[in-house]
């Protein structure tokens, strides 16, 4: 009888702390979903304008999928349009141009943003003007920069060739050889974008504390070490970002180059993002250009992960300010 | 007056029921606005150039005699082909009339109505396509059917000094050099000699206006040199587009075209119009001789833009060793099949291609399509460029039309610029153009 009475109390105790727990799960889930109630205009938003484009990007690089539907139909082909990328020697070129306009026109970039940063990292008379003033190229629209650099630069009526000639020199026809075009297109990039180096690393610059600077001259080091040992460390995640910014913006650099060369002469200046264009909408291959877009996507990524994750990760980080 | 019975109502009803009212007024008025303007609207895609603006401010007036009223959106030719390939299915269309490049009349042409389905005309009558000259009709044909009706005679005119030829100085020099009279030239060696003749004695800036702009502008001039050296470059053969070119015929055109590279002016390695017109018309020496694009002609003609407006005269071009040829390059205005504005879109047409409207056109320096209108003989001695127009149609060709062939266009522009300007041999520039075109039209399936 006891036994029976306790499996019984047994039960009803199981019972109201089953239903306690119960109530404490649902309460639990409850508060729980309301975060991803809260959330869900804003994951909804970031689907439709980042996830949805990237997956049909996809979709689309595995169709044949004309532009214009005189062209023909829509079939699937699956991962065709990789392949014939991969046999596609303009393709090759233009990852190749894409790459070296990156590998060249960055570093040139921060080494000017970063010279200027540290010259104008004082005060003296006008200096805000002069910052604000450094910061001018940033603002051209793309389109504009490439149109003033393509009549700058050309043979009869540009100012820089009618320099030239002042001087003594013959004309040169800069965006008519393959190899100075392709330099005036990297030239045109550094003039607009070596201040948004600037901006970034003029940010980085003040925000390091003057007094490890000043236990630094105390030590005796002297500008260089200074730089070396103090301020680059101390900049880094700052330099990284810069660099990350740049190169996702280069990746996608289209409009001036379009303007000033269209990709040539020949295919000289033909970028992954102007042959991606080409693609798309000159020769309607909407699948293939969906497909290099995929690709460019790929790259991206490497860089992001490459530059992150091996330089700023906390313990990196606090390891190069501890040293 | 009226009175409305207000008055055995509460005051609420009475001030709820009059707002309503207002509305409900209000609604039915917009609905047979948006009813009545839906019906007599159309809206129309227009490529951006001298001609279609010049239309523009015409436009009212067929507004005002039809009640129609037309919505335009005018954009650079690249972007027309864009929008036309976006905005046009066979179910649906953004636009009533699409102006549609010859070289992209295969790729739209089964989107489009064709002509003889077109409606009769209420106030402006249907146009007989005969109107239009057959070197032009061509173009708007595709697979037995015409498509679009072609609107604007474009196609290459020749350009040379007047003031140069008939300079006395000039042309003593000139006999006593080459041994012939100095004038307008009739073959490509002529043009060779004159060209050297100014150019090697500073009188010009460019003794030759090559094209080196965009690839359907460079493609023109390729298929115009090997023409002109006796080969094409693609046929339509057995219902396919061949590659038929003779190699070595085409390399003599690309060798020819180098050598008048050489007397062009500086930075004709990337010559598109903006620089040709700038060399031709503000340079203070100019270019003794090129070809030209009708449209064009105002700018050049323009005392207000141009040192050398009267002083050009215009003529078929020269010869190459195996004939006189122009390369043709028009517009052709088509109504897609899915628009539900079919007669009003007709109706604009015809309005556009009547006699009296081509004539206005002609009066205000651009080029209609119509035979009647360019060789009008009150226009002849105004507009010297329109017997000439007349005279190239006799000696006009087209550009190869398939739907792959803007890549072939971007294949024989890397190449043949390659090629004129000593970056790579002819003889293996030529190679790569064939070698890269066999591949596009065997991956096309042809």
């Amino acid at each position: 009888m006891r036994r029976k009475m306790s499996s019984k109390k047994l039960d009803i105790k199981q019972k109201n702390a089953t239903s306690k727990t119960n109530k404490r799960t649902k309460e639990g889930k409850a508060r729980g979903r309301a975060p991803f109630l809260f959330l869900a205009p804003a994951i909804i938003i970031v689907f439709a304008v980042l996830i949805f484009p990237i997956l049909f990007s996809l979709v689309v690089s595995t169709y044949n999928w004309p532009l214009s539907e005189g062209a023909g139909i829509r079939r699937f082909v699956g991962f065709g349009n990789y392949l014939a990328l991969t046999q596609d020697s303009e393709f090759w070129n233009s990852l190749k141009l894409q790459l070296g306009f990156i590998f060249i026109a960055i570093p040139i970039e921060l080494l000017f943003g970063f010279a200027a940063a540290l010259l104008l990292n004082r005060e003296f008379f006008g200096a805000r003007i002069v910052r604000s003033l450094l910061l001018l190229p940033v603002f051209f629209l793309p389109i504009l920069s490439g149109m003033t650099w393509r009549f700058m630069l050309q043979p009869r009526y540009g100012p820089l060739n009618n320099l030239l000639i002042k001087l003594g020199a013959p004309e040169i026809s800069w965006l008519g050889n393959p190899t100075t075009a392709y330099i005036a297109i990297i030239v045109q990039d550094v003039w607009r974008m070596w201040p948004f180096m600037f901006m970034l690393l003029y940010a980085g610059l003040t925000a390091i504390p003057q007094e490890l600077l000043e236990a630094a001259e105390i030590d005796g080091a002297g500008f260089w070490k200074k730089l070396w040992s103090v301020i680059i460390p101390l900049l880094m995640p700052t330099i990284l970002t810069s660099v990350l910014l740049r190169i996702i913006d280069a990746l996608r650099v289209f409009s001036e180059v379009y303007v000033m060369t269209e990709g040539g002469p020949g295919s000289a200046t033909m970028l992954f993002s102007l042959y991606t264009q080409r693609q798309a909408f000159g020769y309607q291959k909407v699948g293939m250009a969906s497909a290099m877009a995929i690709f460019l996507l790929i790259i991206s990524i490497v860089f992001a992960l490459t530059l992150v994750r091996k330089n700023m990760s906390l313990d990196v980080l606090e390891e190069k300010a501890g040293a | 007056m009226i009175y409305f019975h207000w008055e055995n109502k509460t005051p609420k009803e009475a001030i709820m029921k009059r707002p309503m009212l207002i509305v409900a007024l209000e609604m039915v008025f917009a609905i047979a606005l948006v009813g009545v303007v839906s019906a007599q609207t159309i809206n129309v895609l227009f490529w951006d150039d001298a001609y279609p603006r010049t239309l523009m401010e015409k436009i009212p007036e067929f507004e005002k005699a039809t009640g129609i009223k037309v919505n335009i959106e005018i954009l650079q030719p690249p972007q027309v082909f864009t929008k036309t390939s976006v905005s046009v299915t066979k179910e649906r269309t953004d636009y009533d009339l699409v102006c549609v490049d010859e070289g992209n009349i295969p790729l739209f042409a089964s989107l489009m109505l064709p002509y003889d389905q077109w409606g009769p005309g209420k106030i402006y009558k249907k146009i007989d396509p005969n109107t239009v000259t057959p070197a032009m009709l061509e173009v708007g044909q595709w697979d037995g059917k015409l498509v679009g009706l072609p609107i604007n005679g474009n196609l290459y005119v020749w350009m040379t000094r007047k003031d140069l030829i008939e300079n006395p100085k000039y042309k003593a020099d000139f006999k006593a050099k080459y041994g012939y009279d100095l004038g307008v030239p009739q073959t490509f060696q002529q043009m060779l000699d004159m060209g050297t003749y100014f150019y090697d004695n500073g009188i010009v800036s460019g003794g030759f206006g090559p094209f080196n702009g965009g690839p359907a502008g460079v493609f023109g001039e390729a298929i115009f040199m090997w023409y002109s050296f006796g080969t094409h470059f693609i046929d339509w053969i057995n219902g396919k587009p061949t590659l038929v070119v003779d190699k070595a015929k085409a390399v003599e055109g690309m060798e020819f075209y180098k050598k008048l590279m050489k007397i062009a002016p500086k930075g004709a390695e990337t010559m598109a119009h903006v620089e040709r017109q700038a060399a031709f018309c503000t340079d203070p020496k100019g270019v003794f001789t090129q070809f030209n694009w009708p449209a064009q002609i105002a700018s050049y003609e323009d005392p207000d833009k141009s040192l050398v407006s009267g002083k050009i005269v215009y003529s078929a071009p020269p010869a190459g060793p195996s004939g006189r040829f122009s390369i043709r390059g028009t517009w052709a205005v088509c109504i897609p099949l899915a628009t539900k504005n079919k007669d009003a879109a007709a109706e604009f047409v015809y309005w556009w291609a009547s006699k009296e409207i081509a004539s206005w056109l002609v009066e205000k320096n651009t080029v209609p399509a119509r035979t009647d209108a360019l060789t009008d003989p009150q226009f002849a001695k105004t507009k010297p460029w329109l017997p000439a127009i007349a005279e190239s149609m006799k000696y006009a060709v087209a550009r190869p039309r398939f739907n792959e062939v803007a890549e072939v266009q971007d294949i024989v522009k890397k190449y043949w610029i390659m090629g004129i300007t000593g970056q790579m041999p002819c003889n293996d520039a030529m190679q790569k153009i064939i070698d890269e075109t066999k591949n596009v039209l065997k991956k096309a399936g042809y």
